[in-house]
């Protein structure tokens, strides 16, 4: 079913994409937003949420448990709201963390599951039933749908995250010489047909943080804010930015902090 | 009691300043905290590719944070390292096949990484089309830079021109320092000759950029 949907979604953005379905919709102010609309109103991403929950509460891993006692910043279990605050300082691991990361701490000191064995699957190939985590960063985010982001800095490690964050964000590198910011500090650009996200602007972060996990149409799957700055580091041709490390940690510190006031409505639809 | 009670007070005075004392780092310590997170975040199929992590001189100036600006040293330093890393081809001619040029344009691969590969290709995608509009009526163009559509039409193809768009395109930072644009030449993400395949694909009048 999901396959079908996005290979419905698949086709209407290859059409727009090549122009053929640019004369008909060319009376629009913005023709592209017509098919945009099309996509968001039927999102094949809320299926994941179903199967985020049941893994979830299943008992899973060499230690056979479940994920209810996973403290994600509100205690033990809860999850209502939870995903508004990240990422956060956790005084057990003495670190700040974004959902991805945490999920990757319960998931090896609860169900006694090997760090990179998970890693290694974290990203799920496109066309493919997704990856556990993917399916579960949904479901947490979607426990919070609804609310506003609301992430705060208090703790030293959250202020020099988000600082590191910010730095990130205009380092310039590699044979493209970009950093984010070259196509995400300005409005209404775009790189090919894509929308890129204003992110400098309080708006375009809110847009960003309040929209992941989401359904992608091309890949037929959901995909989490770590895979998105994974695949941003690709096309800028720098190396492989290791899931959860600090560096995917920093930048959503600052995004999500800037983003603050957002309400979370997730699963997203991206193209 | 008493004793007990103010003890508790003053820990909780010390507890309180300390937290107050948390705030944003300086600049210096956040470029050490956040160079060294890329120095261990990342993973290459190769350790010499890991080096396009590190910044050069003129990328150091060119990451100015927020709406912080270049100083006339700093404008005057990248021009100058621009202006020096200009190369020409072997042949010494700066127009080549626009025909070439027109699909190294609509090319955006090679070089990428991915699954512990190397994306490797005999020459890499000229990457154009992504930030710029190019013939008239191409509907799957960028607008992160500016539009060329009719490059050619509007600057003829003197010998001057062929140079000065050569330069652009080589090494960008030469007239605007730190521009968004990519200094595809001088980073080596283009070879000479491919340049001179863009040249021709901006100025020629047969090529579809300068059709009316």
């Amino acid at each position: 079913m999901p396959t079908t949907r996005g290979g419905i979604a698949a086709i209407l953005l290859a059409c727009l994409a090549v122009g053929g379905a640019a004369p008909a919709l060319a009376q629009s102010d913005d023709p592209l937003g017509v098919g945009r609309k099309m996509l968001a109103e039927d999102n094949p991403g809320e299926l994941w949420i179903e199967q985020g929950r049941t893994l979830f509460h299943q008992k899973r891993g060499p230690r056979n448990a479940s994920l209810e006692q996973c403290d994600f910043g509100l205690g033990p279990g809860k999850l209502d709201g939870a995903s508004v605050r990240l990422p956060r300082y956790f005084p057990d691991t003495d670190k700040v963390q974004d959902l991805e990361s945490r999920l990757l701490s319960c998931m090896v000191q609860l169900q006694g599951f090997n760090r990179d064995d998970i890693v290694k699957r974290a990203i799920s190939p496109g066309g493919s039933r997704g990856s556990d985590v993917e399916a579960l960063a949904l479901y947490i985010t979607s426990r919070s749908n609804g609310m506003k982001m609301n992430v705060s800095l208090g703790h030293q490690k959250e202020y020099d995250m988000f600082k590191a964050g910010e730095y990130l964000f205009y380092r310039r590198s590699g044979q493209t010489d970009f950093a984010c910011v070259q196509c995400h500090g300005e409005a209404n650009k775009r790189i090919r047909l894509q929308d890129l996200v204003h992110m400098t602007d309080a708006k375009g972060a809110q847009e960003v943080v309040s929209t992941w996990p989401a359904y992608r149409g091309a890949h037929f799957v959901v995909r989490t804010m770590q895979w998105r700055l994974y695949d941003c580091f690709w096309q800028m041709r720098l190396p492989e930015l290791k899931y959860a490390s600090d560096t995917s940690i920093a930048l959503t510190t600052f995004l999500h902090y800037q983003g603050n006031g957002a309400v979370i409505k997730v699963p997203g639809f991206k193209r | 009691m008493e004793k007990a009670c103010l003890k508790w007070t003053m820990l909780g005075s010390l507890a309180l300043i300390l937290a107050g004392c948390a705030t944003y780092p300086d600049p210096a310590t956040t470029r050490q905290i956040a160079e060294k997170m890329v120095s261990e975040d990342f993973t290459a199929p190769a350790p010499a590719l890991l080096k396009r992590l590190v910044q050069d001189r003129s990328q150091q100036i060119c990451s100015k944070i927020g709406d912080a600006k270049l100083t006339q040293e700093e404008a005057d330093e990248v021009v100058r390292l621009a202006r020096a890393s200009i190369q020409y081809p072997a042949s010494g001619k700066l127009v080549g096949d626009w025909k070439v040029g027109n699909t190294l344009a609509h090319d955006g691969a090679g070089d990428r990484i991915q699954g512990g590969r190397l994306e490797k290709r005999k020459e890499n995608g000229g990457l154009c089309q992504n930030c710029h509009a190019l013939a008239p009526g191409e509907i799957n163009v960028g607008n992160v830079g500016p539009s060329l559509t009719g490059y050619g039409l509007q600057r003829g193809n003197s010998e001057a021109i062929a140079k000065l768009t050569y330069g652009r395109i080589y090494n960008a930072w030469a007239d605007s320092p730190c521009s968004n644009m990519p200094r595809v030449g001088a980073t080596r993400h283009l070879t000479p000759e491919q340049i001179t395949h863009m040249v021709a694909y901006l100025l020629d009048p047969a090529s579809p950029i300068n059709k009316r």
